[in-house]
């Protein structure tokens, strides 16, 4: 493939249409196009039984279904979508606006940083999706235990990176302001906290695959609506399509939340060089 | 140890011109203060400087410094590297606190919240988020300046310096000559009556510093402002300075004070004037250049 991109940049290829260069633009979808192709005929040759492992027609048809009339009805995808939604969405903003804070003050505060850290280090090493079933007891079959699980899982990355983040503050830009005389909320308000977003902003990203995994393990655990409850139920009736089809969902789910992110991070860190290699060919 | 800290902090708090006994520099061809006609604006008194390393224990980075400089003067620092003169500019900043010795700033101490110098680093520490006329508009913001006034103010500094059509522009966006420009512009908006700078053109290629020397001489003719500025060039010094400090390699001394006498504006002219050239070898001699174990310097 590199070498069609190589043939591709010669100055003899002139040509305004070239098969090689069309084909590395596109390879994404071609190679999706091909791998759906090729499961679909070799599931059918080797007649695989459905309930094993469905074809991809059978996934599709199991979406369309599931997007059809009645919207309302709990086997359907719109309530369920709405439910695992609100609970990724949720936790993602508290956790994260708590993880900041709480990253924020372990950073600028000695007394915070003594007294609750050991609570955090001991807290992290802790698999947290294993509170999920406590959750449940504590916090009923609502949404309410898929947010605090959520919360969760997504506090931790955003206090350890608004912590490394503001640690790592250019000095010289600390003693500019210091020259100044300049209070410390204007220090941190003007300097430390927007030099930190790099780092905040890779701690968001993890975020936005962790409320979703809070929201589903949460719903695993024990709940009445949610795309990780519709994924049980089709298991247990072995609609193994049905199920494939609920993580086809759960996927753009979480490359949606997580391209906003970045789409946020591209608007306001525009001054920030990339880190993230898989952004760099976009 | 402890009985100098202790002692560091009663020189400190008593504002008494403490520590052992200050030691005159050995030549000091310069007039007191007094003589000179403007009052001190900078006055170091016998200042020690020790900090504390992991593998060296307790270092002595600053050995009992003592020195002045008169409203108005253009006063250059020259030092090996690792003399402690970055040291010295962030103690009269008040960034750094230093151990013994009394040091006054327009006859208060650096910390004190009226002393908002203008300082200018090696690198220009500008904020990459922030346009070249909002980093230079950042005292303003601190300080609480009034906008319209301080915008204007910016235009025209950023005028001065040729950056007037890249006020728009982000840091990365300029060549390491502007964003050094941008960064004295931001050091002079609150126009404050004392500039520190700290080795600002040391990162420039040769040509582009003699022009920011041209430059910084003109700012300083016609603003008046008082300037200390370190360097670890010679001849730059000779060339901007109306007094050169010369500081020995750690831990710090002043070995010498040396007035250049050499007749305002000077250009690039100055620098084959014999008074010059002697200027610079005396001071090269100071150094044991052209001896064995010779100190860097360039």
């Amino acid at each position: 493939m590199s070498i069609e991109t190589d043939a591709s940049a010669e100055p003899h290829e002139a040509r305004a249409f070239s098969i090689g260069r069309l084909i590395d633009r596109h390879l994404g979808i071609l190679s999706f196009i091909v791998l759906v192709l090729a499961l679909e005929g070799g599931l059918t040759y080797f007649a695989v039984p459905d309930y094993v492992l469905p074809r991809p027609s059978q996934i599709f048809m199991s979406l369309v279904r599931g997007f059809a009339p009645p919207f309302l009805s709990p086997s359907q995808y719109y309530i369920n979508i709405a439910t695992t939604l609100t609970e990724a969405l949720a936790s993602f903003v508290l956790g994260s606006a708590f993880g900041i804070l709480a990253g924020t003050l372990v950073v600028e505060f000695k007394g915070v940083r003594r007294l609750a850290l050991p609570y955090v280090i001991g807290l992290q090493s802790v698999p947290k999706v294993a509170l999920a079933p406590l959750f449940v007891v504590w916090f009923g079959f609502g949404i309410e235990s898929k947010i605090l699980l959520g919360v969760l899982l997504t506090f931790f990355p955003l206090l350890i990176n608004t912590a490394a983040g503001l640690s790592s503050v250019e000095r010289d830009r600390i003693e500019l302001m210091s020259s100044l005389k300049a209070k410390r909320w204007t220090t941190f308000r003007l300097v430390k906290f927007p030099s930190a977003l790099p780092y905040i902003f890779a701690g968001l990203e993890m975020a936005a695959v962790y409320s979703i995994l809070g929201a589903v393990v949460g719903e695993f655990v024990g709940g009445n609506s949610g795309l990780g409850v519709l994924i049980l139920s089709r298991n247990a009736a072995l609609d193994i399509a049905g199920s494939l089809a609920a993580l086809v969902i759960l996927a753009v789910m979480g490359i949606a939340l997580q391209r906003s992110v970045a789409f946020a991070r591209s608007r306001m860190l525009f001054w920030a060089p990339v880190h993230d290699t898989l952004d760099s060919d976009q | 140890m402890n009985a100098r800290d202790a002692s560091a902090r009663v020189a400190e708090d008593f504002g008494s011109g403490g520590g052992p006994v200050a030691r005159q520099a050995h030549v000091s061809p310069v007039p007191p203060a007094s003589a000179g006609g403007a009052a001190p604006t900078i006055e170091v008194k016998g200042l020690t400087k020790t900090y504390k390393s992991k593998r060296e224990g307790s270092v002595l980075a600053l050995d009992d410094i003592s020195f002045t400089v008169r409203d108005g003067e253009f006063v250059c620092i020259v030092g090996p590297s690792g003399c402690g003169k970055s040291t010295l500019l962030k103690i009269l900043a008040g960034i750094v606190s230093h151990s013994v010795g009394t040091v006054a700033v327009r006859g208060k101490p650096p910390r004190d919240a009226a002393n908002r110098l203008g300082l200018v680093f090696q690198a220009p520490v500008l904020l990459p988020w922030r346009t070249v006329l909002q980093n230079t508009l950042l005292p303003a913001q601190v300080l609480g300046l009034d906008r319209g006034a301080a915008t204007a103010r910016a235009h025209e500094l950023l005028r001065m310096v040729g950056l007037e059509q890249f006020a728009g522009s982000y840091p990365g966006e300029l060549s390491g000559g502007m964003q050094q420009r941008c960064s004295i512009t931001r050091a002079l908006l609150h126009d404050p009556s004392i500039l520190l700078m700290d080795e600002p053109f040391g990162a420039l290629d040769a040509m582009t510093r003699d022009t920011m020397n041209l430059e910084l001489q003109r700012i300083w003719r016609e603003s008046g402002k008082t300037i200390f500025l370190i360097t670890h060039s010679i001849p730059e010094a000779v060339f901007l300075a109306d007094r050169v400090l010369v500081m020995s390699p750690r831990p710090g001394k002043i070995v010498e004070e040396i007035s250049v006498d050499l007749p305002r504006p000077r250009d690039l002219d100055t620098m084959s004037d014999p008074v010059f050239a002697d200027t610079v070898r005396h001071i090269r001699g100071l150094f044991g250049i052209g001896a064995k174990d010779r100190p860097h310097v360039d």
